[in-house]
C-alpha cells in the first residue's frame, strides 16, 4: 500500500507565519503560558485601582466629617432604650450592651424560628405525601400562596392585622394553655416546683410562666410560616428523591405507610433535605433582621438606631456585617457536621 | 521520506500527570501524508493522551512535536496553526446540542477562518451528503441516533479542511448496529487518501484499512508494524498477550 | 347495577378512604368553610375598598405628575404588543424536537385563577370607566397580537426573526426615556416615582444590570487563576451572609462617601444599584450551577476545532450554560421583585411604602387589611405569572429535564 494517495484538500497557499522559520524566543503575547497570568494581571490591576480610589474618597470624606473609624464611640451612654431585653439594660449603659441585647434577641428569634419553621416544614413536606387528597392539595396550596408573596408584607399582616387587633383584659383571645392578648402572649408552662400554671387575669393585666411581646409573636409567626414553607418545599424534594422502588419493597414488606416512612425513606431523604435546610436556615438567619419593621429590638434594628444618633455608618456595618456573617458560618457548620452524620456509607 | 511529507513528528515525547502518573514515557512516531495508523492498547497505556497532544489537547513535559512542519511549542500562534489542520473526532461525539447540524459544521470555518457563511454552508452539505445525512442539516443533534451524530461529527471536522483526522475511539460509544456505518466512512476517508491516526479496538478496520499499526502499553510503544504482520506474527510477547485478550 | 360515577369514586377514595382520613377530611373541610364565610363576609359586608380605589393612582405610579401620565400608559402599550408578539412568535416556531404538553394540570389551574383575576381587576377595584377601558383595551391588543403571531408567525423569514429579540432592550432603553425624561420630554426626577411602577422598574433594572456581572462573576469563580477566583468567591460569599437591608442601609449612608466630593446620587440610584450587586452574586450562583453543567467534551470539542477560548464560550458553552441556569436566574428575579418591598423601610415609595403612607392618612385610618389584601394579591398575581412563565419556558427550552 504505498501508492501515492491523492491530496484529498489542495494545499492551502502559504500565508500562515508559522510555516515560517520557528523564532528561538516567542513573543510574550503569544506566550501560552504567559497570556492567562497577563489576563489575571490586568484585571487585578483594574480592580484594585478601582477599589484604592474608591477607599481614598472612603477615607477622605469620613475624615473631612469627623468620623474616621474608631471604637471608642462603643462605651459611651446609649441614651435609647430597648423595647424588650432578656439582660438588664436602660438608657444609661453604653452603646455595646445595647448591641449586646439586640444581638441576644435576634439569636432568640432565629433559635425559636428555626425550631418551628423546621417542625412545621416537616409536616407539610410529608402532608404531600399523605393519603388523604385534601390534606395533599391543601399542603400545595399553602405552599404556593406563602412563596408568592414578600416576607416584609407577610410580617406586617401579621403584625398590624392579627396581633394588633387582640384586646387586652377579658376581651383578649383565650384558647386552652394560650392568650392572645394586646399586651402580648401568654403561654402555659411549668412554673417553680414543677407545678403546671396556665395564664392568669391578676388586676386586669394577664400574667403567665411565659410571656411574648406582640412584635416578637408577630415576628415569629411571620418567620415560621414563610420560612415553613420553602423548608416543606425542600423536604418533599428530598423525599422525591428517594427511589419509587424504596417504597415498594418497604410495602411489600408488610410495612405500612407511617414506618416505612419513618425507617426507609427518611434515611435515605435526609442527605438530600439538609444541604437545603442550610440555605433555608440561613435565610431565615438574615430574614430575622426584618425585625425592625415590627418594632422588634433585633440587632439590626438596635443598630440602625446606634447609627441614626452617632453617624458611623462604617463601624456600625462592620458589626452587623460580622455578626451575621460568624451565625451564618456557625449554622453552616453544624449542619455540615449533620450532614455528614446523616451519609449512607458506601463502598 | 522527505520532511514536507510527514504529516506527525513526535519524538521523545514525555508526559507527567499532576498527581505523579507518568502518562507517556519518550514516545516516538512518524506519520506520513495519507497514511492510516492505528493506535492500540489496554486502557490506561496512554494512546488517547497520546494523540491528544498532537493537537494541544494535552500538554506534555518533554520531548517534540512537530504537525505538518509546525512545531507544537507554547506560541498561542503555532497551536492555533496546528488546531486548523487537525480534526478531532471524540468517542462522546461532542455535537453542539443548541445547534442544528448545519450550524455545527459552519460554525468553525466562519469564525475561524473567516469564510462566507453562504460558501460554508454549500460545503457543508456536500459533506453531509458525502457521510450519507444531507436530509439531516435541520435537525437537532439530540434528534439524531449515535452513529447518525458521529457521521456528523466526521463531517464537522471534514469542513475546517484538515490535512490529518485524529480519532479517539470513535465507535467505543456506539451501538454494535451504528458501528459499521461509521466505520464505512471512516474507510471511504482513508480511501481518499485523508491523514488519519486512529484509536479504536475495531481489529477489522485496522486489518482492511491500516498502513500501520502501533501497540502501545504503559506509556510507551511496544511494537510498530504493518497489520499482516502485526495480526499474524507479532514480534512482541506483549503484543501477544494483547491479541489473545481481544481476539 | 348501575356504575359508580368516576367523580363520587375518586372523591371516596381521595378523601374518605380509611377512618383516620374521613376524620380529617370532615374537620378540614368544616374548618376551611368557616374560614372562608367569614372571609367572604367580611369581604363583602365590613371592609371598605374604597381605599383603594381613591389611590389606585398612588399605588400604582406614585406621585408622578398627572399630565404626563400618557408616557407610561404609552410605555404599557407597547409592553403588551412586544409581549403579545414575542409569546406569539414563540408558539409559532417551536423547536422541532420540542414536543409535549406545555401546561400540566396544576399550572392550568393557576393560570385560570389569573386570567380570571386579570379580568376581574379593573371592575373589582371600582377604577374610572377611562381607566377600565384602557386595561381592557391593552389586554386585548395582547392578545390579538398573541393570535396575530402565532398564526402568521411561521411565514416570517429567518432572518426578520433573528432581529424581533432586539425589540425588547430597545424597549427598555426606549422605556428609561419615557419614564424619566430626556429627548424633548419633560424630565421627572425619581423621587416622583413610586407604587408599582418604581417597584417594577427597580426590579428589572437590577436583574438586567446583574445579569451580565453574575456572569463575569460565574466565570471568574471557575478560573483557574487564584486572584480571579478568590475575588469572585470573596464577593459571592460577602454578599451572600448578609442580609438585604443591612446592605440597602449601608448603601445610603456609604455610597455617598464613596465617590468624590461627598456627591451622592439619587436615593433612588442607589438603593438600584445596592439591588444590583445583591442579585448580581446569586446570579453568578445560577450561572456557576449552569456552568458546571456543560460537558467538558463541549469546551474541548470547540478547541479542537480552532475555536479561540472567548469564541467558545461565546458560542458553545455560555449559550448552553444560560439555558441551564435560566429556570434560577427567574427564580432569582421572583425573589427580587419581592426583595424591593424592603425599599419601604430605607424610606422609598415603593409599592409598600406607598402602601403604608397611604394607611398613615387619617382618612383611611384602620383599614391595614384591606390594603395588605389587596397588595398580598398583586404580589401573588405577578410572581405566580413569572413563575409559571419560567416553567413554561423550561419545558420549552429541554422537557427531558424539568421537575415535576
Amino acid at each position: 500500500m504505498e501508492q501515492r494517495r491523492p491530496d484529498l484538500f489542495p494545499p492551502l497557499p502559504l500565508t500562515s507565519p508559522a510555516l515560517l522559520p520557528e523564532p528561538r524566543v516567542i513573543p510574550w503575547w503569544r506566550d501560552r503560558r504567559v497570556v492567562p497570568w497577563l489576563v489575571q494581571g490586568a484585571v487585578g490591576l483594574v480592580v484594585l485601582v478601582v477599589i484604592a480610589l474608591l477607599l481614598g474618597n472612603l477615607v477622605r470624606n469620613l475624615t473631612a466629617a469627623g468620623l474616621l473609624l474608631s471604637w471608642r464611640w462603643l462605651g459611651q451612654p446609649a441614651s435609647f432604650d430597648v423595647a424588650e431585653s432578656l439582660i438588664p439594660f436602660d438608657a444609661s449603659m453604653p452603646y455595646w450592651r445595647a448591641l449586646v441585647v439586640g444581638l441576644v434577641n435576634s439569636l432568640r428569634a432565629i433559635l425559636i424560628g428555626l425550631v418551628g419553621a423546621t417542625l412545621l416544614g416537616t409536616a407539610v413536606g410529608m402532608a404531600a405525601y399523605s393519603s388523604n387528597g385534601l390534606v395533599r392539595r391543601l399542603g400545595r396550596i399553602y405552599v404556593e400562596l406563602i412563596r408568592n408573596i414578600p416576607l416584609l408584607l407577610q410580617l406586617l399582616f401579621w403584625y398590624f392585622v392579627v396581633f394588633l387587633s387582640f384586646r387586652n383584659g377579658t376581651e383578649a383571645l383565650q384558647l386552652p394553655g394560650v392568650v392572645l392578648a394586646k399586651s402580648g402572649l401568654y403561654l402555659a408552662w411549668f412554673a417553680e416546683g414543677w407545678r403546671w400554671q396556665g395564664p392568669e387575669l391578676v388586676n386586669g393585666v394577664w400574667q403567665a410562666p411565659w410571656r411574648f411581646s406582640v412584635e416578637f409573636a408577630a415576628l415569629l409567626t411571620g418567620l415560621i410560616t414563610y420560612t415553613g414553607a420553602f423548608v416543606a418545599e425542600v423536604v418533599r424534594g428530598g423525599i422525591a428523591a428517594v427511589p419509587r422502588g424504596q417504597w415498594e419493597a418497604a410495602t411489600s414488606l408488610g410495612l405500612h405507610w407511617g414506618a416505612s416512612l419513618r425507617t426507609v425513606v427518611l434515611p435515605q431523604a435526609l442527605p438530600v433535605i439538609i444541604p437545603g435546610l442550610n440555605s433555608q436556615y440561613i435565610s431565615l438567619a438574615k430574614n430575622s433582621a426584618l425585625a425592625v419593621a415590627v418594632g422588634y429590638a433585633d440587632l439590626y434594628s438596635v443598630a440602625e438606631t446606634t447609627l441614626n444618633q452617632t453617624g458611623r455608618a462604617l463601624e456600625v456595618f462592620l458589626l452587623l456585617l460580622g455578626a451575621y456573617l460568624v451565625i451564618d458560618l456557625i449554622i453552616s457548620m453544624l449542619m455540615n457536621g449533620l450532614n455528614r452524620l446523616v451519609q449512607i456509607r458506601e463502598r | 521520506m522527505t520532511a514536507s511529507q510527514l504529516m506527525i513528528e513526535a519524538r521523545g515525547v514525555e508526559k507527567w500527570y499532576p498527581n505523579g502518573f507518568h502518562a507517556l514515557r519518550g514516545v516516538d512516531l512518524s506519520v506520513s501524508k495519507g497514511e492510516v495508523v492505528v493506535i492500540m492498547g489496554p486502557s490506561g497505556s496512554g494512546k488517547s493522551t497520546f494523540i491528544r497532544t498532537f493537537n494541544a489537547l494535552e500538554e506534555f513535559q518533554a520531548g517534540s512535536i512537530s504537525v505538518d512542519g509546525i512545531a507544537l511549542s507554547n506560541d498561542l500562534r503555532n497551536i492555533d496553526a496546528i488546531r486548523c489542520e487537525t480534526g478531532m473526532v471524540f468517542q462522546q461525539f461532542n455535537l453542539f446540542p443548541h445547534l442544528t447540524v448545519l450550524q455545527n459544521l459552519c460554525l468553525a470555518p466562519v469564525l475561524v477562518r473567516k469564510r462566507r457563511r453562504t460558501d460554508v454552508e454549500r460545503q457543508a452539505m456536500q459533506l453531509l451528503e458525502r457521510v450519507g445525512i444531507a436530509e439531516q442539516a435541520g435537525k437537532y443533534p439530540g434528534q439524531l441516533s449515535g452513529g447518525q451524530q458521529q457521521r456528523v461529527a466526521i463531517a464537522r471536522s471534514l469542513c475546517m479542511e484538515p490535512r490529518i483526522l485524529l480519532f479517539d475511539e470513535p465507535t467505543s460509544a456506539l451501538d454494535p448496529e451504528m458501528v459499521g456505518e461509521v466505520l464505512e466512512v471512516m474507510k471511504a476517508l482513508a480511501a481518499d487518501g485523508m491523514t488519519m491516526v486512529v484509536v479504536t479496538h475495531e481489529m477489522g478496520f485496522a486489518r482492511e484499512v491500516a498502513h500501520r499499526v502501533v501497540l502501545m502499553s504503559e506509556g510507551t510503544i511496544v511494537e510498530e508494524a504493518p497489520p499482516e504482520i502485526f495480526f499474524t506474527n507479532p514480534q512482541h510477547e506483549r503484543s501477544r498477550q494483547f491479541l489473545a485478550q481481544i481476539l | 347495577m348501575k356504575a359508580r360515577p368516576p367523580l363520587l369514586a375518586s372523591l371516596r377514595r381521595e378523601l374518605f378512604a380509611s377512618r383516620a382520613d374521613a376524620v380529617i377530611s370532615v374537620g378540614l373541610l368544616a374548618a376551611i368553610g368557616a374560614a372562608l364565610v367569614g372571609l367572604l363576609r367580611w369581604a363583602f359586608g365590613q371592609a371598605e375598598w374604597v381605599v383603594i380605589q381613591a389611590n389606585s393612582t398612588l399605588f400604582a405610579l406614585g406621585r408622578y405628575p398627572l399630565s404626563q401620565q400618557w408616557r407610561l400608559w404609552l410605555l404599557m402599550t407597547l409592553l403588551a404588543m412586544a409581549t403579545g408578539l414575542s409569546w406569539g412568535l414563540l408558539r409559532a416556531n417551536p423547536r422541532a424536537d420540542r414536543s409535549g404538553v406545555l401546561w400540566p394540570a396544576n399550572d392550568r389551574i393557576a393560570v385560570a385563577v389569573l386570567a380570571f383575576l386579570t379580568a376581574w381587576a379593573p371592575a373589582a377595584l371600582l377604577l374610572a370607566l377611562p381607566l377600565q377601558l384602557r386595561w381592557w383595551a391593552i389586554t386585548a391588543l395582547l392578545l390579538v397580537l398573541r393570535w396575530a403571531a402565532g398564526r402568521w408567525g411561521r411565514q416570517l423569514p429567518a432572518q426578520l426573526l433573528r432581529w424581533v429579540p432586539l425589540i425588547w432592550p430597545l424597549l427598555y432603553l426606549l422605556g428609561m426615556v419615557l419614564i424619566s425624561g430626556g429627548l424633548g420630554l419633560i424630565q421627572v426626577p425619581p423621587s416622583e416615582w413610586g407604587g408599582l411602577l418604581l417597584t417594577v422598574l427597580m426590579a428589572s433594572f437590577a436583574i438586567l444590570a446583574s445579569f451580565p456581572l453574575g456572569v463575569l462573576m460565574a466565570l471568574g469563580r471557575r478560573s483557574e487563576l487564584p486572584l480571579l477566583r478568590w475575588g469572585s468567591i470573596g464577593y459571592i460569599e460577602f454578599i451572600r451572609g448578609a442580609p438585604l437591608i443591612t446592605l440597602l442601609f449601608l448603601g445610603q449612608n456609604i455610597l455617598g462617601f464613596l465617590l468624590p466630593g461627598g456627591l451622592a446620587p439619587d436615593r433612588v440610584w442607589r438603593a438600584a444599584w445596592v439591588l444590583t450587586f445583591f442579585c448580581g452574586a446569586y446570579v453568578a450562583e445560577a450561572v456557576r450551577a449552569g456552568l458546571a453543567s456543560v460537558p467538558w467534551g463541549q469546551q474541548e470539542a470547540a478547541r479542537s476545532l480552532g475555536l479561540s477560548v472567548p469564541q467558545a464560550l461565546q458560542h458553545v458553552v455560555l449559550p448552553q450554560a444560560l439555558r441551564i441556569a435560566l429556570p434560577a436566574t427567574v427564580g432569582q428575579f421572583i425573589s427580587l421583585l419581592q426583595d424591593t418591598t424592603l425599599l419601604s423601610l430605607i424610606g422609598l415609595l415603593d409599592l409598600l411604602g406607598t402602601a403604608r403612607t397611604v394607611m398613615a392618612n387619617p382618612e383611611f385610618l384602620g383599614k391595614n387589611a384591606e390594603v395588605y389584601l389587596t397588595l398580598a394579591v398583586l404580589f401573588w398575581c405577578c410572581c405566580a405569572a413569572l413563575g409559571l412563565g419560567s416553567r413554561a419556558l423550561e419545558r420549552r427550552l429541554d422537557p427531558s429535564n424539568t421537575p415535576a
